[in-house]
């Protein structure tokens, strides 16, 4: 008994206390979700009552078009998703595996690039796209489609980079047989390295998902009008504009929109970790 | 699927891609050319160039797989750095946003003096034979008269039609405009100084008054240099995007053009105390903040690892439990502890029995910022440090129990140097990444509190790029120029740290 005390209880002890602290504001999240005075107040750690009126608001109240956002923010995030993935791998195939002049030359450069923080470029992105929009509305600044450009063109050279570093990892034997059958380098990117390497190709799409969904700042700086804004955005917009201290349904739709991101998360832990340790910080 | 890639199919779907994506863009080249877009238009006319030589030649195969991404890298990544290089070197700033083209015609609108006695008169639009012109109705004299940009044509009382107004509404030879020639005509009119004698003239405001004024200022196109008509005084450029009084250097008209200034939006962070002070404190508070974070989520992550390195009860529970914070998106954590830390109903003070004013005192809003960062991070941490942790070879530490070690030597003098090597290049990353980290201040304290009597923008949380984004897209004054250097010197800092990591980590030595 002595011994289990010594050997495991601290570890419960640290275990526990932490988990309170990773789970108090979650719970108080949840608590006043269902709580109908709409503010983050703690007045007791049990539930009082458990009200849908916050729910209610969301999907009812016409000057919240929270459906709307979250269409929004699965659109823009999923398309940058796979768009990014697609293009990003046939990238990283080529660096990876072919043979080419400035292959080398073409490898600093990406990595100097990629190392450039997007949001140090916001300024030039603002005016680029206002400028654009002079000439074309539909892709300018203030549209899905230009945010849609900006996110997947930004990302381009992480997502290489990581892809990249996934790619090496994949042993060249397979694709080299198939070289040696006379399989052309686009068939071999098809037929051997794609169906190889779709486990890969899919976590990074889902830490792109997850990236894009999470941006804050260009988005806010894109979306102007309300029914076009991403979750994030319309979510902070709710609480810090006219609705300030609307806690309520500001708390219901966080939980709504991050549970499937939160499944997603727990479910893949094990690959994401290790996209991680590759060189992405989550966002 | 090999019949697709080889077949007719593909081919043909290739092609339709290809001339789908070619036409698009073809659109928007000569859209962006009719706006004078030159850059974008080139880039355009290039990218349509190179993808049609790709896909429909057999001129490279690499390029066969790089093209799109370059593409886009070019245009969203690259492109945005050179456009920030280059802003930097302008005057880019509130009163200095246009070209100069288009501020001399703004100096020159503006640059007018309504008459002493502050005439005006009502008005309609019309046409005066083949000219723009304005019948004026002078209705306290009774006098009436058509004016063009030329000539000023007086008209007998007895030979105007009058509305209910008493203002004349038609005249002989004096064609009014009708009401859907009206709505368009606005911006040509605006434009006519219509005649009102020798100096006046009658300038247009809204469609049916005028008033008369003369010009002040005029342009000197072969001198390039703007004369006040009334008192002799030049304006001539002063080579940093304004005219100024060849007199009085600070009197300025106004509005600017973006010009260039080389390298002055560098040197000014450093000659310039209102600029550098503000800035070196920001620049040391992200540092603290980027350290602080790395190392509180560092001791927390590997604290947890240690602890449940063994396998307990309830580890799998712990683990679920431990990586919620992570998991979620990080904008809405923001924002949840945001709402904590309100003074009145936050549920902090409620927890404590505290009032404090957390986001109002500059100490308490830093440690505010660092916890929410704790919690936001540590789970990355104590995922990588477990994972490490099983890494290192048990060898070691059984090697130096036998010798005698106590465990918390063996943490102190194998496990921990072990892991610092392992884990070196991610603190660097994580360094890195909370250097940027923009969101959590943005949204948690908005870079505040700040002191509001000495106009002063950097808040006491702000960290290099909120205060960047402050200068740049600011509520009073907006300087891109300014913002754009401390972007370029943001990013030198970046990644001169992050290539010192990938060499130690000896990443680059496999490009060899």
């Amino acid at each position: 008994m002595k011994n289990w005390l010594t050997q495991n209880l601290w570890r419960h002890v640290i275990g526990i206390s932490i988990c309170l602290f990773s789970l108090f504001p979650l719970y108080l999240v949840v608590l006043s979700s269902f709580s109908s005075s709409g503010s983050l107040q703690l007045t007791s750690f049990t539930p009082t009552e458990i009200s849908f009126k916050n729910f209610k608001v969301l999907f009812n109240d016409p000057t919240i078009p929270y459906l709307t956002w979250v269409k929004n923010s699965l659109i823009i995030a999923g398309s940058v998703a796979v768009l990014s993935v697609i293009i990003g791998s046939a990238s990283a195939f080529a660096f990876s595996r072919l043979q080419f002049k400035g292959r080398k030359f073409g490898i600093q450069l990406l990595l100097l690039v990629q190392m450039f923080p997007a949001i140090l470029a916001i300024s030039a992105v603002y005016v680029i796209m206002e400028r654009v929009y002079n000439f074309a509305p539909s892709i300018g600044l203030g549209t899905q489609s230009g945010l849609l450009l900006v996110y997947l063109g930004g990302a381009m050279g992480v997502n290489i980079w990581l892809l990249k570093g996934f790619v090496d990892s994949i042993p060249t034997e397979l694709d080299e047989a198939a070289k040696i059958d006379g399989a052309s380098a686009v068939q071999t990117f098809w037929l051997i390295f794609v169906p190889l390497a779709s486990p890969v190709l899919a976590v990074v799409a889902l830490l792109s998902f997850i990236g894009t969904f999470n941006e804050f700042i260009l988005a806010r700086l894109f979306l102007v009008d309300m029914e076009s804004r991403t979750v994030a955005v319309g979510l902070q917009q709710f609480i810090g504009g006219q609705y300030s201290q609307n806690w309520g349904p500001f708390a219901a739709g966080s939980i709504l929109a991050s549970i499937p991101i939160v499944i997603i998360f727990l479910s893949l832990q094990k690959y994401i970790v290790s996209g991680l340790t590759a060189g992405s910080v989550k966002g | 699927m090999n019949y697709l890639i080889r077949g007719r199919v593909a081919l043909v779907l290739k092609i339709v891609i290809v001339s789908l994506v070619s036409a698009i863009l073809l659109m928007l080249t000569q859209s962006a050319f009719a706006q004078r877009e030159y850059v974008i238009a080139a880039y355009l006319a290039i990218s349509v160039l190179i993808l049609a030589l790709t896909y429909l030649t057999k001129i490279s195969i690499p390029l066969k797989f790089f093209i799109p991404g370059i593409l886009l890298l070019t245009a969203f990544v690259i492109g945005p750095i050179l456009y920030t290089v280059a802003m930097s070197g302008f005057n880019y700033k509130t009163g200095n946003i246009i070209s100069k083209e288009e501020a001399i015609d703004l100096i020159e609108l503006r640059g007018t003096e309504t008459s002493p006695d502050g005439l005006a008169f009502d008005l309609k639009l019309g046409k005066f034979g083949s000219e723009q012109a304005v019948l004026v109705s002078d209705i306290t004299n009774l006098k009436y008269f058509v004016s063009t940009g030329k000539t000023r044509t007086e008209v007998a009382a007895a030979d105007v039609t009058l509305n209910e107004y008493g203002v004349a509404v038609a005249a002989p030879n004096f064609v009014a405009l009708n009401d859907s020639e009206l709505s368009g005509a606005d911006k040509a009119y605006s434009a006519i100084k219509f005649k009102y004698d020798e100096v006046y003239f009658i300038a247009l405001e809204g469609l049916e008054t005028g008033i008369v004024s003369r010009q002040l200022l005029e342009f000197d196109a072969s001198n390039d240099q703007f004369i006040n008509l009334v008192d002799g005084t030049l304006y001539k450029d002063n080579g940093r995007g304004n005219y100024s009084s060849i007199n009085d250097e600070s009197v300025i008209l106004e509005p600017g053009w973006r010009a260039p200034i080389w390298f002055e939006n560098y040197t000014k962070i450093i000659t310039d105390p209102r600029v550098r002070e503000p800035l070196v404190r920001v620049f040391i508070w992200t540092v603290v903040f980027a350290l602080l974070t790395v190392l509180t989520t560092f001791a927390l992550g590997l604290l947890l690892a240690l602890a449940l390195n063994k396998p307990i009860r309830g580890r799998r529970i712990y683990r679920s439990i431990l990586v919620l914070p992570y998991a979620m998106p990080s904008v809405m954590s923001i924002l949840i502890w945001g709402g904590m830390f309100n003074t009145e109903f936050g549920a902090i003070n409620t927890l404590f029995g505290s009032d404090i004013a957390w986001f109002s005192d500059p100490n308490f809003a830093r440690a505010a910022v660092i916890l929410v960062n704790l919690w936001l991070g540590f789970p990355y941490f104590y995922l990588i440090s477990s994972g490490s942790l099983q890494a290192i070879p048990s060898e070691l530490q059984e090697a130096a129990a036998i010798d005698g070690a106590n465990p918390r030597q063996i943490f102190r003098k194998i496990t921990l140097p072990l892991l610092l090597q392992i884990l070196s290049p991610l603190l660097i990353a994580s360094f890195a990444f909370n250097f940027n980290n923009f969101n959590l201040i943005f949204l948690l304290t908005g870079g505040g509190p700040r002191n509001d009597l000495d106009g002063e923008i950097a808040g006491a949380t702000d960290i290099l790029i909120s205060y960047t984004y402050k200068i740049a897209f600011g509520s009073s004054t907006q300087d891109l120029g300014l913002a754009s250097a401390i972007s370029l010197i943001i990013f030198i800092l970046i990644a001169s740290i992050s290539l010192y990591s990938l060499k130690k980590s000896k990443v680059l030595e496999s490009f060899a």
